[in-house]
């Protein structure tokens, strides 16, 4: 590993400035960081430890009402305890589940919300130095398009990058519709910005090694949930290769509201199969208006997955992720 | 034994010549965690295992210190002694944890006009003191390295006999063979290692670069280890501390077999940095029946319900498998086999021991009564 240097900083105004310099890493819970570092993935000079600020502030780290019906969720909250917070459980039990379904539970002890929304993806590429990865290293080629793709991603893609976004909780906060508070560096308590969750991570397109809107030194300090009350129907259903403990091939967060026999509102975000959380808002028009069953869940799989670009070791994929949604939501209708 | 890495200047004054066998040890002060002030004299009634090290740690000497360890406990009434190492200006490191029985406090001083009044700054050594305060052995730079058997006759022979340890306060169970591992104070690798950066960065009061203390309280215990911020809290324990319990399987937080606990909680050792766990409780498997109120030999429930259930074969995942079954049965999971399964799954057993795992941790769930297979 890389030498760097560490740093805990006792404000956030700290924090931010520290974090704007260039080779800067900030660092939660560590279970991604740490691992591409000893990989030399990722090779920061600075280190900068935010978790200091939660045992300052315990906001950054908890889960707290909010006035509009919603709920925020410290930045620094770690996911074992979302997971188990009553209200997340009971309101949002799509975000419960796929929280309690990533990961391990020593890791989802570690692991900071935030943190989990910005980890790296599982390409064994990019996380190989010894090969080509344009998100590695931008116009090195990509090694994936062409090689091993049986991880990889049929929606979102492009020529440069077939990359898997890899978070579980990801995909049941862009169905929720959350967002993330972030601040800058530099900019007051008061100037933190919002950004919903759909618009946070960036799909590669040319440029690969962009994942997101963030720029540096900015900061997530909380997670929003908006007011959703069919969410207390929502459900993840995630379809791996072992029982547990590993990242998935597909999976979908739903959320239905059925009123008099019709779907009056729908959310369907899928994940395992997209470069980044991905949320599928042609699903949602699809089921609509529609009887809940079969037919209409059949027909969501179809308008999600329209246009997905299988790489061959994937191609599986496809339907795999057209029977996880239909099952998803027939699970969560039944 | 490791042959430890040698730094060759001696210094020939006459106070600084390297005290005889059979010649009074010279005094030196101590001061203790607490901040009580010992003196080296005040030790008399007991042996004195002295040994003097380069102040930044070699891993090498893990196993030098474990050598001294099971020296002491393999001779007669010597159980429960242990090492202390004493850094020059970063306090005490605890090199290992056999010490249940210990009452000799925590050394904290500069060791190097010590070294330089027993002759051996400059490299390692080793001296044994008697009782009455006498060099009764010893080992110094250039040297051939001592063989165990030797030092253990040589602590053997300065233990008192039964007739001077009589009914008096030395008897077995309080009987402590000390041995303070003293440092250096010339250390040219630390100063080296210092000079490493080229350009010099300025740095907040909070920032930590190589070569600071880092100070972990693991089972208990403060430690002070010198190490830079790219040590793994999993090679802290390990490769500094001398804490290896905690295991290294994957080193990549896919295995579970270095699972600790921090403030009761489980997590993965490997993916985190020591420097980042400073002012945390962490517990390894050494500690768990401690944390949980044995003393003694006792067991903690869990490490008694392994054995009952066979919960291992080979049992390099065991010490990770029973921090993380220990920390799980306080988590909210089902009641289930199935939910010890979900809820252990980060934890692998190469060997496939899992229904006597599973049956374990069980058994723990439903309490002692309940567990008719157990022993207890």
């Amino acid at each position: 590993m890389k030498p760097f240097d560490y740093t805990a900083p006792a404000s956030l105004d700290e924090a931010t400035r520290a974090g704007a310099r260039p080779a800067t890493r900030f660092i939660a819970g560590g279970t991604t960081l740490v691992d591409l570092m000893k990989l030399e993935v990722e090779t920061p000079e600075h280190l900068i430890d935010l978790n200091s600020l939660g045992d300052r502030d315990p906001s950054l780290a908890t889960v707290r009402e909010l006035p509009n019906g919603g709920l925020r969720i410290g930045a620094l909250a770690r996911m074992s305890d979302v997971a188990w917070t009553a209200n997340v459980k009971e309101r949002y039990p799509a975000l419960s589940q796929a929280l309690l379904l990533a990961a391990s539970g020593q890791i989802r002890n570690m692991a900071s919300m935030a943190g989990n929304l910005l980890q790296r993806t599982r390409c064994p590429y990019f996380r190989d130095t010894a090969t080509p990865c344009n998100k590695r290293e931008p116009g090195s080629g990509c090694s994936a398009t062409h090689g091993f793709s049986r991880s990889h991603a049929i929606l979102g893609t492009s020529e440069h990058c077939i990359a898997t976004h890899p978070s579980d909780p990801a995909v049941a906060l862009v169905a929720l519709g959350a967002s993330v508070r972030v601040r800058g560096p530099g900019a007051q308590p008061s100037a933190e910005r919002t950004v919903p969750i759909a618009s946070l991570h960036l799909v590669p397109g040319t440029h690969p090694e962009r994942e997101t809107v963030l720029n540096p030194g900015d900061v997530i300090t909380a997670i929003d949930l908006p007011p959703l009350p069919f969410a207390r129907r929502s459900l993840y259903l995630k379809v791996r290769d072992r029982a547990s403990y590993a990242f998935a091939l597909a999976s979908a967060a739903v959320a239905l509201d059925v009123a008099n026999g019709a779907i009056r509102d729908a959310r369907v975000a899928l994940g395992g199969v997209a470069t980044k959380p991905w949320r599928s808002t042609a699903a949602e028009r699809a089921l609509i208006g529609k009887r809940p069953g079969p037919a209409a869940f059949r027909a969501a799989a179809e308008a999600a997955l329209e246009g997905a670009v299988p790489h061959g070791d994937n191609a599986f994929k496809v339907e795999l992720a057209k029977r996880t949604l239909v099952r998803a939501l027939t699970e969560v209708s039944a | 034994m490791t042959t430890p890495p040698t730094a060759p200047p001696r210094c020939d004054a006459e106070e600084c010549r390297v005290p005889g066998i059979g010649s009074e040890a010279p005094d030196f002060e101590l001061t203790d965690h607490a901040g009580r002030r010992h003196r080296l004299s005040e030790l008399r009634g007991a042996p004195v295992l002295l040994a003097f090290h380069p102040s930044r740690w070699d891993p090498s000497w893990a196993e030098c210190v474990r050598v001294y360890n099971r020296v002491i406990a393999s001779a007669e009434r010597g159980a429960g002694a242990r090492l202390l190492s004493v850094a020059p200006a970063t306090g005490w490191h605890a090199l290992s944890f056999d010490d249940t029985t210990l009452d000799f406090p925590a050394a904290c001083l500069d060791a190097g006009p010590i070294a330089e009044r027993y002759g051996v700054a400059g490299g390692p050594a080793v001296f044994v003191i008697d009782g009455a305060g006498r060099v009764s052995w010893r080992h110094t730079v250039g040297d051939a390295p001592p063989s165990p058997n030797e030092l253990a006759e040589a602590l053997r022979a300065s233990l008192p006999t039964a007739a001077d340890s009589g009914s008096s306060s030395w008897s077995r169970r309080h009987f402590v063979a000390t041995a303070v591992a003293a440092t250096l104070a010339i250390a040219l690798t630390r100063r080296v290692a210092r000079a490493e950066p080229a350009v010099a960065r300025p740095r907040p009061a909070t920032a930590i670069a190589p070569g600071d203390a880092v100070k972990l309280r693991v089972n208990g215990r403060e430690l002070s280890l010198d190490l830079e911020p790219r040590v793994t809290l999993l090679d802290a324990l390990r490769e500094y501390a001398g804490i290896t319990g905690p295991k290294k399987g994957c080193d990549h937080g896919q295995c579970g077999a270095c699972t600790v606990q921090v403030n009761g909680r489980r997590i993965l050792s490997c993916l985190t940095f020591a420097v980042m766990q400073q002012g945390k409780d962490i517990t390894t498997i050494e500690g768990l029946a401690a944390s949980a109120g044995a003393s003694g030999d006792a067991l903690h429930p869990m490490q008694q319900a392994f054995i009952d259930h066979d919960g291992f074969q080979c049992g390099y995942c065991t010490s990770g498998q029973i921090m993380s079954a220990a920390a799980m049965v306080r988590e909210p999971w089902g009641q289930t086999d199935d939910d010890v399964r979900e809820a252990m799954s980060g934890n692998i057993c190469r060997c496939g021991a899992y229904p006597g795992i599973v049956a374990a941790i069980q058994a723990v769930r439903k309490g002692p009564t309940a567990d008719q297979g157990g022993r207890r």
